[in-house]
C-alpha cells in the first residue's frame, strides 16, 4: 500500500513537470510565430511613419564619428560634458566616454595606459567627480605618448543588441545604438557583449547606459555635447549620407581605422592617428 | 481517445491561449513597429532637453565678454579649435528630473534659477589645457606651470576671455592733458625728477618719455596710497586729474635721455635676465603695452629699488610680484644696469 502510494505521487509529479514543460514550449513556439520574422520587421519599417520627433525624418540621416588622436590634449571636458548632459553618476567610473593615455617609456616594449579613472590622476584632480590627467611622467623618459578619446562605436552588427533578452537596447534606422531604460531589465549581458567596454551599470537605477551620440541633441540639429565642447576639434561628427558634412570630410581625407575590426561588429567611430597597440 | 490524453490536449490549449493573451496583454503597442523594440522609445529618448547651449547663446547679455572672446586665441574657428564658454562656465540649461526614467523637454535656463560657476581658481582651469606633458600635440600652446607663473593665478597677466597677452606695439593713446599747462605745473617736481624730466643723482627718477596712462595711473597709485613713498605721496595727493593729464602730455612728449650711471659689464650680465622682461618691457626698455611702465632712462638705483619694493611687497603689482619672486640679489643688480644702460631712440 505505502509502495503504492509512492509510485502514484511520482507519476503525477512526472505528469506535471511534463505538462508545464509542453506548456512553456507551446507558449514559446506561439509565441515566436506571432513574432514578426526580422525580415518583416524591416520591410515593414520602410513603409511606417517615421518616430515622432519634431523636425526630424530619421530615414534621411546616417550619423558617424571620428576622432583625431593627434590633436586631442587630454583636458578631459569631453568626459566632464557628457556627464553633465546625460545625467550619468558622478563618480571616476561611470562613464559613456573616456580619454586614455598611451605613454611608450624608452625601452619599454608596451604602452603603459591610464585613464580617468586611474587612482593617480583622480589624485590629482582632487576629487571624483573632477576629471585631469596627472603630469605623471615628467620626470620619466617618454619615447612617444598620445591621448586617445574613447566611447561607444554604434557598432553597423552590433553584439550588445544581439544579446539583449527584452529589447531593451537596439540600433535606430539613423545608425545610433540606444537604450530603452523602461524595458532594460538590468541583467547585464548586454555590459560582457562588447568588445569595447562601451557599456556601463548604473546602480542608482538599476539599468545599463551608454552613449547615444546624444540622440536628443543631434535629432534638433546640435552636436553631441563632447563634440560640442572639444577645444581642439579632436572629435567629429556629422551625417555620413551629406558629402560635405565633417565626417565625410574626414574619413574621405584620412587613412582611417577603427577599433577590433576582427569582432565583425564593424563600427562607426573613425580614428585617426593612434597605433596598433590602441584596441 | 484516452481520457488522459484529451486532458493533456485541452491543457495545453489553455495554456497555450493564456500565453497568446498575456503577451497581448504585456506586449506594449509600438513594440515591432520598427523592429524588436518599443517604437515609441525612439521619440522618447530624442525628446530630452539639451542642457550645452553653445557660445551664441550668451551673446545677446554678455556682448562685451563676448566681443572680447570672440577676437581672442580661445575662438580661432577657422582652424576648429574654440574654447567655448560653457567649457569653463558649466552648462547653461538644466534638465528637470522627475523621476527614473523619464524623458523631460523642461528646465530651467541660466540666467533663470541657473548660476553658473565664475572659475576662481584659474590656474585649475588653465592648466587642464596648457600644462606641458607628453602625449599634448606640440601645436597645443603649453607652459611648466612652476617656472612660468611661480604661484601666481593666470589671471594676473592673462585676460580669461582673450588670454593673448597685447605684446603687439599699440598706437599712443590720445592724450587729454595739455603739455604747456603741464610745464608751468612741473616746475614743483624738478627738485626730484631733473629738468626736464631727466634725473640725475636725483631721489625721483627719471620722467621723460614716460608712457602717458602709465605715468597717470602711477600718480593715482601715490593719491590713493596704492603706492607709498614719503616724499612722492604728498605731491600726488595734492594733483588733480587734470593735473595728471597734464603732467603726463608734458612728461611723455620730453626727450627720454640714457641713466648715465650705466655700468657696463652688470648690464652684459643683466641681458639674460632681461629675457623674463622682454615680452613686457620690451628690449631696449620700451614697454609693447602703453599701460605698462617703459624701463629706459631710469638709473640703475631707481630700478633696483622698485624691484625690491615688488619683492618686498610694500609695492603692489600683481603682474610683477611674481616675476621678481624669482630674482636673486645678483640678477635684480644686473637686471636693473642692463636696463638703465639701454639707450633712448
Ligand atoms: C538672457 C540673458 C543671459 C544670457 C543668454 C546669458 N546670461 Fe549670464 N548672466 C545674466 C545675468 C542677468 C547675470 C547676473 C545674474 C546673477 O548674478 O545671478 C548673469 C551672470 C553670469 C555670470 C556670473 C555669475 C555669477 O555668479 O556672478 C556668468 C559667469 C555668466 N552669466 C555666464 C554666461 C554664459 C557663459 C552664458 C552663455 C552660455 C550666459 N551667461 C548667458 C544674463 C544672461
Ligand atoms: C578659458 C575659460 C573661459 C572662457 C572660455 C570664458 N570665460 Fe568667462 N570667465 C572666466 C574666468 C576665469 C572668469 C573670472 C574672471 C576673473 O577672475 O577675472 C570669468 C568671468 C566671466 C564673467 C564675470 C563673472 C563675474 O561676476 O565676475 C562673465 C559674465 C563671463 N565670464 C562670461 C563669459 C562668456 C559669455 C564667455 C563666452 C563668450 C566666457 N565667459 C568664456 C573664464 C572663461
Ligand atoms: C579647454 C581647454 C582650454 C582651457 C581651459 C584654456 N585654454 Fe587657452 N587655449 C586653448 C586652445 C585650444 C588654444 C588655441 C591653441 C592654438 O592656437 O593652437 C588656447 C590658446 C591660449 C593662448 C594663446 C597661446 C598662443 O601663443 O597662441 C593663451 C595665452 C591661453 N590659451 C591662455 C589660457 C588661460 C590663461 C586660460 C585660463 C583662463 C586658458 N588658456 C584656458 C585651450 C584652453
Ligand atoms: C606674471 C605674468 C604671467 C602669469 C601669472 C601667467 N602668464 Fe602666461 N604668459 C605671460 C607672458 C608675458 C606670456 C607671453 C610671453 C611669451 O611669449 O613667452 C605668456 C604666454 C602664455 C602662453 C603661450 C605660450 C606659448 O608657448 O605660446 C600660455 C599658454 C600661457 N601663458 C598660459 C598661462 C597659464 C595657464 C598661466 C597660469 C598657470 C599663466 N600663463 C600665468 C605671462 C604670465
Ligand atoms: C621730494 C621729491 C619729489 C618731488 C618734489 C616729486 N617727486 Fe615724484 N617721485 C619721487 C620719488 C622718490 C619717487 C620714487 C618713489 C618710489 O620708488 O615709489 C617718485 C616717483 C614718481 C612717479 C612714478 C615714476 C615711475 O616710473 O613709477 C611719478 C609719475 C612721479 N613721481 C611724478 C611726480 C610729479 C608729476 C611731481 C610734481 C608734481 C613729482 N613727482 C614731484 C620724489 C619726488
Ligand atoms: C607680464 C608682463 C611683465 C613682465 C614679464 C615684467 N614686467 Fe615689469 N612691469 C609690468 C607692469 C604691468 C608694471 C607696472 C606695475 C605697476 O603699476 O606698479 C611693471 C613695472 C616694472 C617696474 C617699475 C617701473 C617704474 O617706472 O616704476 C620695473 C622696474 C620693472 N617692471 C622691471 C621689470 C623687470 C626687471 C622684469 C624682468 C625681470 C620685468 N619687469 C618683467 C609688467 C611686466
Amino acid at each position: 500500500m505505502e509502495e503504492n502510494e509512492l509510485e502514484q505521487q511520482d507519476r503525477r509529479d512526472f505528469l506535471s513537470c511534463l505538462g508545464s514543460a509542453l506548456a512553456c514550449g507551446a507558449a514559446a513556439v506561439a509565441a515566436s510565430a506571432l513574432a514578426p520574422p526580422a525580415t518583416a520587421a524591416t520591410a515593414a519599417t520602410a513603409g511606417a511613419k517615421p518616430p515622432a520627433i519634431p523636425g526630424y525624418d530619421w530615414s534621411k540621416h546616417r550619423w558617424g564619428y571620428g576622432v583625431d588622436a593627434t590633436k586631442c590634449i587630454g583636458c578631459l571636458r569631453c568626459v566632464e560634458a557628457c556627464k553633465k548632459e546625460n545625467n550619468v553618476l558622478g563618480d571616476a567610473h561611470h562613464f559613456r566616454t573616456w580619454v586614455e593615455r598611451y605613454v611608450y617609456l624608452e625601452g619599454e616594449e608596451t604602452a603603459r595606459i591610464d585613464s580617468h579613472a586611474d587612482p593617480v590622476n583622480i589624485a590629482a584632480s582632487g576629487s571624483e567627480g573632477e576629471y585631469r590627467f596627472a603630469d605623471r611622467y615628467k620626470d620619466a623618459k617618454v619615447e612617444k605618448a598620445f591621448f586617445v578619446p574613447k566611447l561607444c562605436n554604434h557598432c553597423t552588427h552590433p553584439a550588445c543588441v544581439q544579446v539583449c533578452p527584452t529589447g531593451a537596447t537596439y540600433k535606430t534606422e539613423d545608425g545610433v545604438v540606444v537604450i530603452d531604460h523602461t524595458y532594460c531589465i538590468g541583467c547585464q549581458y548586454c555590459v560582457q557583449a562588447c568588445p569595447y567596454g562601451a557599456r556601463y551599470f548604473d546602480e542608482r537605477r538599476n539599468v545599463t547606459d551608454k552613449c547615444t551620440w546624444c540622440y536628443h541633441r543631434i535629432t534638433k540639429g546640435l552636436q553631441p555635447a563632447c563634440v560640442e565642447v572639444c577645444p581642439v576639434g579632436a572629435r567629429i561628427f556629422g551625417d555620413l549620407n551629406d558629402k560635405q558634412s565633417p565626417i565625410s570630410q574626414f574619413v574621405k581625407n584620412n587613412q582611417v581605422q577603427v577599433l577590433r575590426r576582427e569582432s565583425g561588429n564593424a563600427p562607426n567611430v573613425f580614428y585617426v592617428g593612434i597605433d596598433k597597440e590602441v584596441i | 481517445m484516452p481520457r488522459h490524453i484529451v486532458r493533456l490536449v485541452l491543457l495545453m490549449v489553455a495554456i497555450g491561449a493564456v500565453g497568446y493573451v498575456a503577451k497581448i496583454f504585456f506586449t506594449a503597442d509600438s513594440f515591432y513597429e520598427y523592429g524588436h523594440y518599443r517604437g515609441k522609445s525612439v521619440a522618447e529618448i530624442a525628446s530630452d532637453k539639451p542642457k550645452y547651449k553653445g557660445s551664441e547663446y550668451c551673446e545677446s547679455c554678455h556682448a562685451e565678454r563676448f566681443a572680447e572672446w570672440s577676437k581672442g586665441v580661445h575662438n580661432k574657428s577657422d582652424i576648429g579649435k574654440v574654447v567655448k564658454c560653457e567649457v569653463c562656465h558649466g552648462a547653461a540649461g538644466e534638465r528637470d528630473v522627475r523621476g527614473m526614467f523619464e524623458h523631460l523637454a523642461t528646465g530651467v535656463d541660466h540666467p533663470n534659477k541657473l548660476k553658473l560657476v565664475v572659475p576662481t581658481d584659474a590656474r585649475k582651469l588653465c592648466t587642464l589645457c596648457h600644462e606641458k606633458m607628453p602625449g599634448r600635440p606640440a601645436q597645443q600652446p603649453q607652459i611648466v606651470v612652476a617656472s612660468h607663473a611661480g604661484t601666481q593665478q593666470c589671471t594676473v597677466c592673462h585676460n580669461p576671455h582673450s588670454p593673448k597677452l597685447n605684446l603687439v606695439s599699440t598706437a599712443p593713446t590720445p592724450i587729454r592733458g595739455d603739455a604747456a599747462r603741464g610745464k608751468a605745473k612741473a616746475a614743483a617736481c624738478v627738485g626730484c625728477h631733473g629738468a626736464e624730466g631727466v634725473s640725475v643723482n636725483l631721489p625721483g627718477p627719471s620722467l621723460a618719455g614716460q608712457n602717458a596712462a602709465y605715468f597717470i595711473a602711477a600718480l593715482k597709485a601715490y593719491g590713493t596710497g596704492a603706492r607709498d613713498n614719503p616724499m612722492m605721496s604728498a605731491f600726488a595727493k595734492g594733483a588733480s586729474d587734470d593735473d595728471a593729464q597734464d603732467l603726463a602730455a608734458y612728461f611723455a612728449a620730453l626727450k627720454c635721455q640714457s641713466s648715465l650711471t650705466a655700468e657696463k659689464q652688470a648690464a652684459a650680465a643683466g641681458r639674460a635676465t632681461a629675457s623674463k622682461c622682454i615680452a613686457c618691457h620690451g628690449a631696449d626698455g620700451v614697454s609693447s603695452n602703453r599701460a605698462w611702465p617703459n624701463l629706459v632712462g631710469h638709473s640703475k638705483d631707481y630700478l633696483v629699488a622698485a624691484l625690491r619694493a615688488y619683492k618686498s611687497g610694500s609695492r603692489k603689482g600683481n603682474m610683477m610680484a611674481g616675476i621678481v619672486k624669482t630674482l636673486s640679489d645678483a640678477e635684480t643688480e644686473n637686471v636693473a644696469a642692463y636696463y638703465a644702460g639701454a639707450s633712448c631712440k
